[in-house]
């Protein structure tokens, strides 16, 4: 354990629940000193007023946001269940969670339907404290003006609807709005409808009182309608940095007749798990489809999650995923889940090119085909055409928080949607932008808690570990030279004791437990190196479909194939459910998420559920190894990637000494000769080769087609497309801009305003 | 003849005292610091180096450490 949890605060708190007030104190002002210039400190919580009934209060509200939530309490589960609708998970070990109110967390509360008073009340119910002032004020600033208004679809018709007559009326002042207004038939009024109140019974049953059971009563609610034309527009105007009223975007599947109905029902044997239900209750809480990202770790069954959803939807459904794999893969999962017929739904990938008949279905395609900026083959073209055209109930979007803004942005303005469904396992970015999905697809709906799903035996439990491998004497020496810095990466990949401990896992996990074996390595070179040395399968960016699709075969079906190795192709979407060991050999530099999805190719849940729970025959069923070269940067990158994880409450094990000291010649790269060989082949192969393997997908981690590839230019490899563009706009390089959009003025909204 | 030097024994695993080797080798030779590299965990380097050896390993581990921002 230790490793993994230097720096939680969390853990103090295990301590007696008297002692806890002074104990926060203490911890506060020993790691922070966050004193302000009064001299007063702001992370002193002494004055806060403990509640007598505190003990049986499930947490702490501290002024500047954050919440403390007690695993152990008896309310732990109601208590988890609010605060996941209102806060942002910031650390969630075992005892004791950490959550941040943000005002994009409060968006997303309301968006379920929560309202202010209801946080606030439902807060201070379950809070030891009375609820800092400064904490009410927050939640009321925030959610003043969030999910005040909805735009709603209906029968095709566009309405700006609102529980709040004056909201709409100061809406209707501006001019863009007023002008998009479409007025209904010699009533200058608002329609008048009645919508139904929630219908989860969660907090009622939480807390049953009169107050919150106003909250599920029949509502009176405004609306007028807008232009379909404008309402890109009014959107806009009603953004924060407007008239800041953000709309929530919500679909009346249930009464839209113009859009022809999709016969599928989820099969009898497709249960979904209660987390599964949860997430989707969220979606259709209120009888309406309400577009929003749900995030669930890998192997938890995100495509039952989005099936289900289709289905209950039965509308035409655009499903999106990031390559050709994972679109065959979608397919397969709403052919197994719903009782869909085989020429409803068909793929649409750079291989192959299926239309569904009828007038209702399923597309599955991915990001790329549908964003492809360059020119199609006309097959494609009929086909993107149709996609353009048509009006899609339900656009599922896969792996979210790997497809770049601008991406989004693209898909989003071309296909015509409804509704929209996020699914991700790791809402993080290295690059920060997630909080742009906030607003191009809608609010978080449901996160789940990996540490319960584990508790449940719906995911395995993962045993972390981190390899600690000391660099021989010769590599670190080439290491530390300065005419050496370029290949600091192969050569702390390419340390020989790295290598030994790795195939001593591999032949430890082949031989005794016969498990299956995943090694990831992003550097191309170690790659090559080690699948050739230990004569085992690999695939990487260059590894044509066909053959990937083969090399996987064998993984799953052969007993003589247990190890494949992968370079960073492999992070996303391969499905390989067989595999429950992964080594980590190298990686992409500090990147938290792909750590994350790595992780995630070995979270599904294997063997027998008793078996696996805590004190069966296996506890841990699934081992994840990092081998870090210990001296180098490795050690810093390795620690950095690792926070997401050690967030989601998983503590990572050091270990030393691997391989065993007495073991001799039969691991490869024992003399000293060997070594030496090896370190030439290093420092006399070129920089190009050593370095890491530069996918196309890099630039914006989603594989690019074919014909794209050809059209990539070196800042386009290099990720600076964004700004390379405005070099071009220049006119020096115009041979490449061809592949960008022509004209500025028919730019979307949205990139204008990033490009001016 | 008996040479005496009076001098400071360093013993460390092996790849910090390759980090040594290294920081000695790209100093100038007036300034150089190794007396004798003993073997490959053992050196005797002149006796007033301590401090700034000590600092440059500090360094060097400060860069290989990762801290979460608070």
């Amino acid at each position: 354990m230790g490793h993994g949890e230097k720096g939680r605060p969390s853990k103090r708190h295990k301590a007696k629940e008297d002692h806890r007030a002074e104990e926060e104190e203490v911890y506060y002002t020993e790691d922070f000193e966050d004193i302000n210039q009064d001299g007063e400190n702001k992370r002193d919580f002494t004055k806060l007023e403990l509640k007598p009934d505190h003990a049986n209060r499930p947490l702490w509200a501290c002024a500047d946001g954050r919440i403390f939530l007690e695993t152990f309490s008896p309310l732990y589960k109601q208590a988890y269940d609010f605060l996941i609708a209102i806060a942002e998970p910031v650390c969630r070990p075992e005892s004791m969670h950490e959550y941040n109110l943000t005002p994009h967390s409060l968006y997303a509360a309301v968006s379920v339907g929560l309202e202010t008073e209801t946080v606030i009340s439902v807060l201070n119910k379950l809070s030891k404290t009375k609820l800092p002032k400064e904490m009410i004020d927050f939640i009321h600033a925030s959610t003043a003006n969030y999910g005040k208004v909805k735009l709603v679809l209906k029968k095709n018709r566009y309405f700006v609807e609102s529980p709040f007559p004056e909201v709409l009326k100061k809406l209707l002042k501006d001019e863009v709005i007023s002008r998009s207004r479409i007025a209904s038939e010699g009533n200058d009024g608002f329609t008048i409808s009645k919508s139904l109140g929630e219908i989860e019974g969660r907090h009622e049953e939480l807390l049953n009182e009169a107050q919150l059971a106003a909250a599920a009563e029949e509502k009176e609610a405004h609306a007028f309608e807008v232009d379909p034309a404008q309402v890109e527009n009014v959107k806009q105007r009603c953004l924060p940095n407007a008239l800041n009223y953000p709309m929530l975007e919500e679909y009346d599947f249930r009464n839209d007749t113009v859009n022809p109905d999709l016969d599928m029902e989820l099969k009898p044997q497709a249960q979904p798990r209660p987390y599964q239900e949860k997430s989707l209750s969220k979606m259709f809480g209120n009888g309406r489809a309400r577009s929003g990202i749900i995030v669930l770790p890998c192997g938890a069954g995100k495509s039952l999650v989005g099936v289900s959803a289709a289905s209950r939807i039965k509308k035409s459904c655009l499903c999106l995923a990031t390559n050709a794999v994972s679109v065959d893969q979608w397919a397969f999962q709403f052919k197994l889940w719903s009782t869909i017929r085989d020429d409803q739904i068909c793929r649409f990938t750079s291989d192959s090119k299926e239309r569904f008949r009828g007038n209702a279905g399923v597309v599955v395609t991915t990001y790329n085909m549908v964003a492809f900026g360059g020119k199609r083959s006309e097959e494609s073209e009929k086909i993107i055409e149709e996609i353009r055209n048509r009006e899609w109930g339900l656009l599922l979007m896969d792996e979210v928080h790997v497809v770049p803004a601008h991406m989004f942005r693209k898909v989003i303005s071309i296909t015509k949607s409804h509704c929209k469904l996020g699914l991700t396992a790791t809402l993080v970015r290295e690059d920060e932008r997630i909080t742009d999905l906030n607003f191009l697809i809608g609010p978080k709906l449901y996160e789940a808690n990996w540490l319960d799903l584990v508790k449940g035996g719906f995911i395995a439990n993962v045993q972390c570990a981190e390899v600690w491998c000391p660099m021989t004497k010769e590599f670190f020496a080439e290491y530390l030279r300065k005419e050496n810095s370029k290949k600091k990466q192969a050569l702390y990949v390419m340390n020989p004791n790295k290598f030994r401990a790795c195939e001593f896992l591999i032949r430890f996990h082949e031989e005794q437990r016969r498990d299956k074996i995943i090694v990831f390595a992003d550097n191309l070179f170690a790659l090559i190196e080690y699948a050739k040395k230990l004569k085992k399968p690999m695939i990487y960016g260059a590894t044509s479909h066909v053959e990937r699709t083969k090399i996987l075969e064998a993984f799953k079906t052969s007993r003589d194939v247990n190890t494949v190795f992968l370079s960073k192709v492999g992070d996303n979407s391969i499905d390989i459910p067989e595999a429950n060991v992964i080594i980590q050999i190298s990686s992409h530099a500090g990147s938290r998420r792909q750590e994350a999805q790595r992780l995630g190719r070995i979270l599904r849940a294997k063997g027998r559920l008793q078996d696996r729970m805590a004190g069966g025959k296996e506890e841990y069923n699934a081992f994840f190894y990092s081998l870090v070269s210990t001296d180098t940067q490795e050690m810093y990158y390795s620690t950095k990637r690792q926070q997401f994880l050690i967030d989601q409450g998983y503590s990572f094990k050091v270990i030393t000494g691997l391989p065993p000291p007495d073991t001799g010649a039969e691991l490869s790269y024992y003399s000293l000769d060997e070594q030496n060989k090896l370190l030439t082949k290093v420092l006399t192969a070129g920089d190009d080769q050593v370095g890491l393997e530069i996918l196309d997908e890099d630039t914006d981690d989603v594989a690019l087609q074919k014909a794209r590839r050809s059209m990539g230019s070196m800042s386009y490899m290099s990720g600076a497309n964004g700004k390379i563009y405005m070099e071009y706009n220049t006119g020096r390089n115009k041979g490449q801009m061809r592949s960008k959009p022509k004209d500025p003025t028919k730019r979307h909204q949205l990139f204008k305003k990033r490009f001016v | 003849m008996v040479n005496i030097i009076k001098g400071l024994y360093i013993s460390c695993d092996i790849p910090m005292a390759q980090f040594i080797i290294n920081m000695n080798a790209a100093l100038p030779h007036s300034q150089k610091f190794i007396l004798h590299v003993l073997d490959d965990t053992h050196l005797f380097v002149r006796s007033d180096m301590a401090g700034s050896i000590r600092d440059k390993i500090s360094e060097f581990r400060e860069q290989n450490t990762y801290e979460k921002p608070a």
